[in-house]
C-alpha cells in the first residue's frame, strides 16, 4: 500500500518538466549536488566538533555548553541548505530515488539520527550543565554522541551507495528486496 | 613532468586488482573518504571562522586552533590512504580527468598554504595580542591580514571539496 502510494507520488513528480530539466541539465544538477556535499561538510563538520566534545575525546579544554551553544547556528544553517539541496536532488530523479533501497535506508537513518539529536539536545540544553568543564561527560551523553556519529557515518554510506545500481528494480533479486525497494511493477509481475 | 607511468603502475598493481574486485569495499572506502573530508573541512572551517571572529569569540583562538590540529592530521592521513585505494580502481580514467588534477592541485596548494602561511600567521596573531588573552609581541599581524588568510583558506578547501565531487560528473 505504502509502496504504491510512494510510487504514484514519485511518478507524479516525474511528470514535471522542471524535474527532467534539472536531471538533464549540463551544470545545474552538478551544482546542486556540490552544494549538497559542501553543506554536508558544514553541518557534519560542526556536529563532529560537538560530538567529539560530548564523547570526551576532543576539545576537552573548552566547556561543552560553549560548543553546543555557539556551533548550533552554523550547524543548522548547513543542515537547512543540505536538506533543500537534498530535496532538489530527489526531485530531479524521483522514481529511481523512491525505489532505491539505499535511499530508504538513508531516510530511516536520518529519522533515527534526528530522534537521537533531540535526546542529546535535551541532555545538553540544561543550564547550568553540571559536567560542563569535565573532560569526559556522563556515560549517557557519550553514548548519545557515539550513536550520532555512527548514524551519520551510515547516512553518508547510504547516500554514497545510492549511486550504485546493485539493488535497482531492473535487477534480478530476492522477493523481499523488491518489496523493500518498493519495486511495485516487479512485485505485481511476481503475483501474476 | 609526465606522471603517466605512476598511474600505469597503479592500474596494474595488486591494490588495483583488489579494489576492482570488491565493489562493496570500494563504496565503504568512499564513505570513509567523504567522512574524513567532512572532518578536515569541519576543523579548518572552525579555525578559520574563529579567526574571522564569527565563532567562539569567548574562547582564545590558540585553544581552538590547537584542538583542531590533531583531527586535521587524522583526517589527512585517512583522506590520502582512502584516496590512493579509490584511485587504484580507476587510475587511467583519473589521469585523463581535468577535475582530478584540479583537486590534486587544490589539495597540494591547501596543504602548503595551511602549514606555510595559515598556521604561522595564526600563531603570530595570537602572540601579537590581537586575540583576547594574547601576550603583546614585537611583530604584530594586522587584523585584515588574519581575515584575508582565513577567507583564502576557506576558498581553497571548499574548492578542493567541490572539484572532488565534479570528478564524478566529468
Amino acid at each position: 500500500m505504502l509502496n504504491e502510494w510512494l510510487y504514484q507520488f514519485a511518478s507524479w513528480l516525474d511528470t514535471f518538466e522542471s524535474s527532467t530539466n534539472l536531471h538533464e541539465s549540463l551544470y545545474m544538477y552538478g551544482w546542486v549536488e556540490s552544494t549538497h556535499v559542501l553543506t554536508l561538510t558544514v553541518f557534519l563538520g560542526m556536529l563532529l566538533v560537538i560530538d567529539l566534545r560530548l564523547l570526551g575525546v576532543g576539545f576537552k579544554n573548552i566547556p561543552a555548553s560553549t560548543l553546543v551553544d555557539r556551533l548550533d547556528k552554523p550547524m543548522m544553517l548547513g543542515f537547512i541548505v543540505m536538506i533543500i539541496s537534498g530535496v532538489l536532488l530527489f526531485y530531479a530523479i524521483p522514481v529511481r530515488s523512491t525505489q532505491s533501497i539505499f535511499f530508504r535506508v538513508k531516510v530511516i537513518l536520518l529519522i533515527a539520527a534526528g530522534i537521537n539529536a533531540m535526546i542529546i539536545r535535551r541532555m545538553t540544553r540544561q543550564r547550568p550543565l553540571t559536567w560542563d568543564y569535565d573532560p569526559s561527560p556522563p556515560k549517557k551523553v557519550r553514548v548519545g554522541a557515539g550513536l550520532s556519529l555512527t548514524f551519520w557515518l551510515c547516512v553518508i554510506a547510504a547516500g554514497r551507495m545510492m549511486a550504485y545500481d546493485w539493488w535497482d528494480c531492473h535487477k534480478e533479486m530476492p522477493h523481499f528486496m523488491y518489496w523493500a525497494a518498493g519495486c511495485v511493477n516487479e512485485l505485481a509481475a511476481f503475483e501474476q | 613532468m609526465d606522471l603517466l607511468f605512476i598511474f600505469e603502475w597503479l592500474d596494474t598493481s595488486m591494490l588495483a586488482d583488489f579494489s576492482k574486485s570488491y565493489a562493496g569495499l570500494f563504496a565503504i572506502v568512499q564513505t570513509f573518504h567523504i567522512a574524513s573530508m567532512v572532518m578536515l573541512v569541519g576543523m579548518i572551517l572552525l579555525g578559520d571562522l574563529r579567526m574571522l571572529n564569527v565563532l567562539l569569540r569567548e574562547v582564545p583562538s590558540q585553544k581552538v586552533i590547537d584542538n583542531t590540529g590533531k583531527w586535521i592530521k587524522i583526517a589527512l592521513v585517512t583522506i590520502v590512504l582512502s584516496g590512493v585505494y579509490e584511485a587504484s580502481a580507476i587510475a587511467m580514467k583519473l589521469y585523463f580527468n581535468t577535475f582530478y588534477w584540479a583537486k590534486m592541485a587544490g589539495l597540494a596548494m591547501g596543504l602548503a598554504y595551511m602549514y606555510l602561511i595559515r598556521n604561522p600567521i595564526y600563531r603570530r596573531a595570537e602572540l601579537s595580542g590581537l586575540e583576547p588573552g594574547g601576550a603583546i609581541a614585537a611583530e604584530a599581524v594586522q587584523p585584515w591580514v588574519v581575515k584575508m588568510v582565513a577567507v583564502t583558506s576557506l576558498v581553497i578547501w571548499f574548492t578542493v571539496s567541490a572539484s572532488g565531487r565534479w570528478i564524478g560528473f566529468s
